[in-house]
């Protein structure tokens, strides 16, 4: 039935935005000291409360111990081989997009992500991310029509600087974990989002983030405040070019929703996951949290996770406010020797807030794919629900696929509910396919999206279309 | 490093056997279990520390088995006391193992022990003397039921060991139960050994009384084709534990696992759970059950390793929780951890109170409040009591559990 010489024969496709610009860049000196941060900070002419802000990250991050509780195996990180700043160089100021070198913007084009004003996507705002700032961001004047603002983290820092320092830094403190207390220290950009209260976005917004350099590491952070009864749709694409060596991103994301606002936020992650032997690939290390601060708020997380060779990433919700809504819906594919420990959390802590997790899983190659979630209800949370389901498919013989679900009560009067299971691809239904004169390769995509149909449905349409592509070329050749 | 000094004060190096030798020098490493150690984070630690602050005392004072009345047909043993047995009948054999085989078996199995996995077997074996260790090798069918009990006496930290052999197709019900005294504490590790086809009713009741606790620690080794049930119920512990680690070592055996822990004022209970599938063909169905009230904390911690060798596993796992208190609080964690492709594993968990709707239609008929919720926990404790052996027509233990509620 499986026809093995038929996979075998199967050529694998490349890693398709593994190419490098190039591009004459800034770097700073390699390693992480009280200098490097204070060099970084006045590079992008900061306020003092961000560079204190910093140091006391740093200051932690020094006392701190890198997580091992993980099933994940790398070898260690030398934090002090690590270029902390790298930036292209440019002009000045840059006050339109022709001002922007061409090999950028070529760069994004070739990415799918054209960023110029005649190629520019309708009706997604793009922020992009290259290295470690922020190259340009599009459709900022009919955002700012509705009062929506949206750019970069640095220019907020100048511009909007009672927001940064009221918000940042409440979701996320800086000593939460090991790679946000190093994130909160060496942060280069990222992308800010205030939509002002009443305000429904009127298009997505959207960051892509581009690691071009090989020994510098990427620590974007974006902070999203949806203020009372707003609304907003933000993707999130990454990608980087094949390097022999591991590069670091260890990003932050905080997300605020107050009184009846509601943020979804979707990713699309595909790092370069390094090579059949293992070698190269980003490690990503991420934190994303959200907190539902007001009554009837909502936060939605959707990921398709399909790079990096390494991923940490467990986005969360707090559930503060009374009848908030928590989601997390994600696919989460490994494939040759890459490793992922990702899931989430969902602490309730308000009355009647309600959560739903959807995990699918799936495992090839000599992978390893991990879901670790928390579901926590406190004192406070009468009448509070989740619901957990996670799935894992496993494909070939050598692939594990663990699930570690945490789950904590403390209010009798709230229920929680988790289910999982663990299949493979099911011969039976690949042999209908095959007689109804499906090819093979086309019989196993249809199937795994079908099983991942349920965190699709929860995408925005450009990124269903994509990830349903994304896991197909993925798998090429994986089965058998 | 308190308890091991008091176990070498309590004997001169000369009188401790071998086995509590290697044992105690494995335990100078780590003399209590690492807080950080993902199967100890949730234990109390106040709770563990009476538990080893009891006066550690080789010595069995007078022991009644207080209840229910022996009855002809099942054979009762008393570790610690009449461990002498011989039974040769048509159909079966049960004796001793020789000094040799149980010293063989059991350093055997202390060299596969990891130091976190295995602290409370460590305890036990470095505490254990000669007296109150039990082997037994079990042999034929229509067995008569075998009942073992453990006890603690009240002020003191006791400690006994249990070692089964079931020989090749064996069939045979045997109930376990440890008795908690007041302010005492019991470390109790059981090894079995079920060699192909044999196969076992096992169950395992362990009640406490006021201000007892428990480590239990329970070894199975499950050969080809072997069956093994098992049905446990813990309760009335201040604070207790009861691990679980089951191999089967060829796979193509059958696991069934019903346990219950129901705990209450500031109690706490936790149930931890290895299953190990190292042949292809092996099934599992586990379903643990906690129910929490007053300000008491129950924990379930199930882990289901299924290596690539273990293909076509079936394997499902199920914890269903009530808390019944605004200050009770449960922890659940049921894992999976899979590397073969070819297998059906799942589990679920689910923590609620009781349910609204029922109780509401029971009470539209007239059926009090009171005798309402009675009526659901009966069904929620039957499910796991009737799968216990033994117990069934002789303990009542249905009866005790609602009338402790």
């Amino acid at each position: 039935m499986v026809n093995e010489n038929l996979v075998k024969d199967v050529v694998k496709e490349p890693y398709k935005y593994g190419f490098v610009t190039d591009i004459e860049t800034e770097k700073i000196e390699k390693g992480l000291n009280e200098d490097i941060i204070k060099l970084i900070s006045q590079k992008k002419e900061e306020p003092k409360f961000l560079l204190d802000f910093r140091l006391k990250a740093f200051k932690k991050w020094q006392k701190m111990k890198e997580p091992d509780w993980a099933a994940l195996g790398y070898k260690k990180i030398d934090y002090q081989d690590i270029i902390y700043y790298s930036a292209p160089k440019q002009k000045e100021k840059i006050s339109s997009l022709d001002e922007v070198d061409p090999k950028l913007l070529e760069t994004f084009d070739k990415l799918g992500i054209p960023l110029t004003e005649q190629k520019k996507l309708t009706n997604v705002a793009v922020d992009a991310v290259f290295d470690s700032v922020s190259i340009a961001t599009t459709f900022r004047e009919e955002l700012a029509e509705h009062g929506v603002i949206f750019c970069s983290i640095s220019e907020a820092v100048k511009n909007h600087a009672d927001l940064i320092e009221k918000y940042l830094g409440t979701v996320v403190p800086a000593s939460d974990n090991y790679f946000a207390a190093l994130n909160s220290a060496v942060f280069s950009d990222g992308s800010f989002v205030y939509i002002p209260k009443g305000v429904s976005c009127p298009m997505d917004l959207s960051s892509y983030f581009r690691i071009n350099s090989g020994d510098s590491g990427q620590f974007e952070r974006t902070l999203i405040i949806a203020e009372e009864s707003s609304s907003v749709s933000y993707l999130e694409g990454c990608t980087a070019p094949m390097f022999d060596t591991n590069t670091l991103h260890a990003a932050v994301v905080e997300l605020i929703a107050l009184d009846d606002a509601s943020i979804k936020y979707s990713t699309v992650q595909n790092w370069y996951a390094g090579d059949e032997e293992g070698i190269g690939g980003i490690f990503n290390f991420v934190t994303k949290r959200g907190k539902c601060l007001g009554k009837r708020s909502k936060i939605s997380w959707s990921q398709v996770e399909t790079g990096s060779a390494i991923t940490w990433k467990y986005p969360s919700c707090l559930l503060l406010g009374e009848e908030s809504v928590g989601e997390f819906y994600s696919v989460a594919l490994t494939n040759n020797l890459q490793q992922a420990d990702t899931g989430t959390k969902m602490i309730h802590i308000g009355p009647k807030t309600k959560s739903t997790i959807v995990s699918k899983g799936i495992s090839a190659g000599n992978s390893k794919n991990s879901y670790r979630g928390l579901v926590k209800m406190g004192t406070k949370a009468t009448g509070s629900r989740n619901y957990s389901q996670c799935d894992s498919m496993l494909i070939g013989d050598q692939a594990s696929a663990n699930t570690f679900p945490y789950i904590k009560s403390q209010q009798p009067n709230s229920e929680i509910e988790h289910e999982a299971s663990t299949c493979r691809i099911s011969e039976d239904q690949l042999f209908y396919l095959q007689s109804r004169g499906i090819e093979f390769e086309e019989a196993v995509s249809m199937m795994v999206s079908g099983f991942c149909r349920d965190v699709f449905n929860q995408l925005p349409m450009e990124f269903a279309a994509e990830a349903d592509k994304l896991l197909a070329l993925k798998l090429e050749g994986s089965v058998g | 490093m308190e308890i091991i000094e008091k176990i070498k004060t309590n004997k001169s190096d000369d009188n401790l056997t071998e086995i509590q030798k290697i044992c105690l020098h494995k335990l100078q490493s780590s003399p209590l279990p690492n807080p950080k150690n993902e199967l100890w984070r949730l234990s109390n630690k106040s709770k563990l520390s009476t538990f080893l602050g009891y006066s550690v005392n080789e010595k069995d004072s007078k022991f009644d088995i207080p209840y229910p009345k022996n009855s002809q047909s099942t054979i009762r043993l008393i570790i610690g006391e009449n461990c002498q047995i011989k039974l040769i009948e048509k159909n079966y054999s049960i004796q001793q193992l020789s000094e040799d085989e149980l010293q063989k078996y059991i350093k055997e199995q202390i060299s596969f022990f990891k130091q976190n996995e295995n602290w409370s077997d460590l305890l036990n074996l470095s505490l254990s003397c000669k007296n109150n260790i039990l082997g037994l090798k079990i042999n034929g069918s229509k067995i008569p039921p075998i009942e073992i009990f453990s006890h603690a006496s009240s002020n003191s930290l006791k400690a006994k060991t249990l070692v089964i052999f079931l020989e090749k197709n064996c069939d045979v019900e045997l109930l376990q139960v440890n008795l908690g005294k007041e302010n005492s504490s019991l470390s109790q590790s059981t090894f079995f050994c079920l060699k192909e086809n044999s196969s076992v009713n096992h169950g395992v009741v362990s009640y406490g009384e006021n201000r007892s606790n428990l480590l239990n620690s329970l070894n199975v080794i499950q050969q080809k084709n072997s069956a093994y049930n098992l049905g446990s119920l813990h309760f009335k512990f201040n604070y207790a534990r009861f691990e679980i680690s089951i191999k089967q070592s060829a796979g193509n055996a059958k696991t069934n696992i019903k346990g219950m822990q129901i705990t209450k004022k500031d109690e706490q209970i936790s149930t931890y759970t290895k299953i190990e599938f190292n042949g292809p063909n092996g099934f599992l169905d586990q379903i643990n059950k906690s129910l929490a009230d007053d300000q008491s904390h129950a924990i379930f911690e199930g882990s289901i390793i299924v290596p690539k060798i273990a293909q076509r596993t079936d394997a499902s796992q199920l914890s269903r929780n009530l808390l019944l208190s605004n200050l009770a609080q449960i922890d659940t964690k049921p894992q999976l951890e899979i590397i073969a492709d070819d297998v059906k594993c799942k589990h679920g968990a689910t923590i609620s109170q009781l349910n609204e709707e029922e109780l509401f239609y029971m009470r539209t008929r007239g059926i009090t409040l009171t005798e309402a919720s009675k009526l659901q926990l009966s069904s929620y404790f039957q499910e796991i009591i009737s799968f216990i052996p033994i117990s069934k027509d002789k303990w009542d233990l249905l009866e005790k559990l609602l009338n402790e509620n």
